[in-house]
């Protein structure tokens, strides 16, 4: 760790700062993506790195996600360090094989003899009206895929180290961006610094109940946790940052002390992370809950364009809230 | 151009390897020594040696599922022990990739063998990435993808075509066009029957060759490769030729076509008369020559039989690098 002092940078600007770093300390770092190049990227991640590094280095690419994923896991067969950009999480389905059947099996089918350290980064999740085809939650889709590592920042310091954590592993990322925190702001420290894979962070200390969150769900569940503490009901919140493989002894560590949890997820209920976290703690903490695991999550149907019924769908802190409350009774 | 002799004969005894291989490996699969499903490459042997004689350790292909014999050659070529992609086939522990890739993923980079994806075509897109890496790097190295004519009707054959092309990637695409992707002709699957037409709207040379000469195919794909090696950028081979092993359920094609091309066009039959029209050498003499590979196949499934099958533990190693 080289950091110095943190400075006040959004997200974007945090993302902005791991890429810049890690394209100057490795020349096997690369970028690919649709308009990443001059334009910077639909949402501003890669601006300024096109004129820095080039265009050799700063890759943009017609619409084909397959052949973006293909040709970075090609390259990364080759030992290079391919940072893809998959504009819209929603995309993925155009590169589904690629990463499923190439980069997760690559090194386990064929004994060892190749890696495939790709990061892709890319957009996802809901809340600005953004219609079926651009506000899913993904993770779901990768969870039954031994291989994959799924990486889901919260926070604008943990997108810098969990970014250049991703692009200095050796194992093939899928670095999930959730839009509505893009523009959030925190403090953010300067320089190199990772912020280790396969680690959970406990993002609020309390002891009445576990909230076991990603991404957006991470702020919704702080917020919940702080209306919560004018009633008396002391709120622990986990930020899982790694969606697969995740921390479970983090989170079955805090659901013992707690002995009540609620795993919040904005993708749909039906088969997902909180599914899966569910079953986790039901499995190992059965004899320390006080309480059925809860779910919190988005409901069973795809993203309406019309915001309100977006919001209908979509949990928030109210769904947390009254989550909580109803392991609480 | 004509073909020297010695090279000639060189290409023919590794034509005759992947013949005996895959006909070794087929009477294995019968009766229940080999696992899982099998494709063999018989029929296609003159295109596989042809392409295996032009690629070096240091190039990389990307072998499809009827590719036993360009794996079996590389390995032997530049290892010397052909027989551990035979091990593979039988899933043992002496196998490249200890008995967890088999026939649809068996891989060796230090031969440039790259694997196959039995998601046929999506190789296709993998193969841009090495070539990007050849020429980021500024080595003049050659990614060469093997595809079936069923391949082209992915999306990954357009994706990899285009970006190939407006990168100018060091890439030769090796269309094995054997008329059937497994019950469709080629003519109906495919907007023409001959797929050069599909791959030409992208700009690189696109040539087809009767993948059954391997005097033709050899120098096709000499002359491709020096394209490409010269920073070019990509080239689309598309060999014409016609596979022996039916799918799944047996022969369907008509019995007149069948007996055609194992007859007529032939293509051990066909290098056999150019080699004794050309030079002092008898059929005897290439009998011989058939006897010995034969033998040393033979070789290579006892040591495949005779391996150890992998430690059931491995089976949960490597999903993930260093964890």
């Amino acid at each position: 760790m080289t950091q110095t002092s943190a400075r006040t940078r959004t997200f974007v600007q945090a993302l902005n700062e791991a890429l810049d770093i890690a394209m100057e300390r490795d020349p096997n770092v690369y970028m690919l993506g649709e308009d990443i190049g001059e334009m910077g990227g639909d949402f501003g991640v890669t601006r300024g790195l096109w004129a820095k590094y080039g265009e050799a280095r700063v890759r943009d690419t017609p619409l084909s996600e397959a052949a973006i994923i293909g040709a970075s896991v090609g390259s990364a067969m080759m030992g290079m360090r391919p940072v893809a950009e998959i504009m819209f999480a929603d995309f993925i389905g155009e590169c589904y094989d690629q990463l499923v059947n190439n980069a997760a099996k690559m090194h386990y089918m064929f004994d060892g003899q190749f890696k495939a350290p790709i990061v892709v980064r890319t957009a996802c999740g809901g809340g600005f009206g953004g219609g079926p085809h651009h506000s899913q939650s993904v993770e779901g889709w990768f969870l039954n895929v031994p291989g994959i590592v799924l990486v889901a920042p919260a926070t604008p310091a943990d997108a810098k180290g969990l970014l250049l954590a991703s692009i200095e592993n050796d194992n093939p990322i899928i670095f999930l961006e959730h839009k509505a925190l893009y523009r959030v702001k925190g403090d953010v420290p300067e320089g190199h610094y990772t912020t280790p894979l396969r680690r959970a962070a406990i993002a609020r200390q309390g002891k009445d109940v576990t909230v076991v969150a990603t991404m957006k769900m991470v702020h919704e569940a702080l917020a919940a946790a702080t209306e919560l503490e004018k009633e008396g009901i002391d709120v622990e919140v986990v930020d899982l940052r790694t969606i697969r493989p995740y921390d479970a002894e983090t989170v079955l560590e805090s659901v013992r002390k707690t002995g009540r949890a609620v795993v919040a997820s904005e993708a749909p209920k039906i088969g997902g992370l909180a599914a899966e976290l569910s079953a986790t703690i039901g499995e190992e903490c059965f004899h320390d809950l006080k309480a059925p695991v809860l779910r919190v999550a988005g409901l069973d149907t795809p993203i309406p364009f019309s915001l309100v019924l977006e919001k209908y769908i979509l949990p928030g802190k109210e769904q947390v809230i009254a989550g909580i409350c109803s392991v609480m009774k | 151009m004509k073909l020297d002799i010695e090279t000639l004969v060189d290409l023919y005894r590794d034509m005759v390897l992947i013949r005996a291989f895959e006909f070794g490996l087929e009477r294995e699969f019968k009766k229940g020594n080999v696992p899982g499903m099998l494709h063999t490459g018989v029929g296609q042997e003159a295109t596989q040696a042809a392409l295996a004689a032009h690629l070096t350790a240091t190039d990389a292909f990307f072998p499809d599922h009827r590719c036993h014999g360009i794996n079996a050659l590389a390995q032997e070529k530049y290892q010397g022990d052909g027989e551990r992609i035979m091990a593979e086939l039988f899933g043992r522990a002496t196998g490249v990739c200890s008995g967890k890739g088999g026939s649809l993923h068996s891989a060796n980079p230090k031969v440039g063998n790259f694997g196959d994806n039995a998601v046929e075509g999506s190789y296709m897109a993998t193969v841009l990435g090495v070539a990007l890496a050849y020429q980021m790097r500024g080595q003049p190295n050659v990614a060469c993808c093997i595809i079936g004519d069923g391949t082209v009707g992915r999306g990954e054959f357009h994706e990899s075509l285009n970006m190939a092309a407006i990168w100018k990637l060091p890439v030769l695409y090796a269309c094995v066009n054997n008329g059937y992707a497994i019950s469709m002709p080629v003519g109906k699957g495919h907007a023409s029957p001959d797929i050069v037409d599909l791959a030409r709207g992208y700009g690189m040379p696109c040539v087809i060759v009767d993948g059954n000469d391997i005097e033709l195919a050899y120098a096709e794909v000499q002359k491709a490769i020096e394209y490409i090696r010269a920073g070019n950028g990509p080239y689309f081979l598309e060999f014409k030729t016609w596979r022996w092993q039916g799918l799944f359920s047996g022969e369907f094609r008509p019995p007149e076509e069948v007996k055609y091309w194992k007859e007529e066009r032939d293509p051990m039959r066909l290098a056999r008369e150019k080699i004794v029209a050309n030079s002092a050498m008898t059929a005897e003499d290439l009998k011989r020559i058939e006897a010995e590979v034969k033998a040393e196949i033979d070789q290579w499934i006892n040591f495949a039989k005779g391996s150890p099958m992998p430690d059931p533990a491995k089976a949960t190693a490597d999903v993930y690098v260093g964890w």
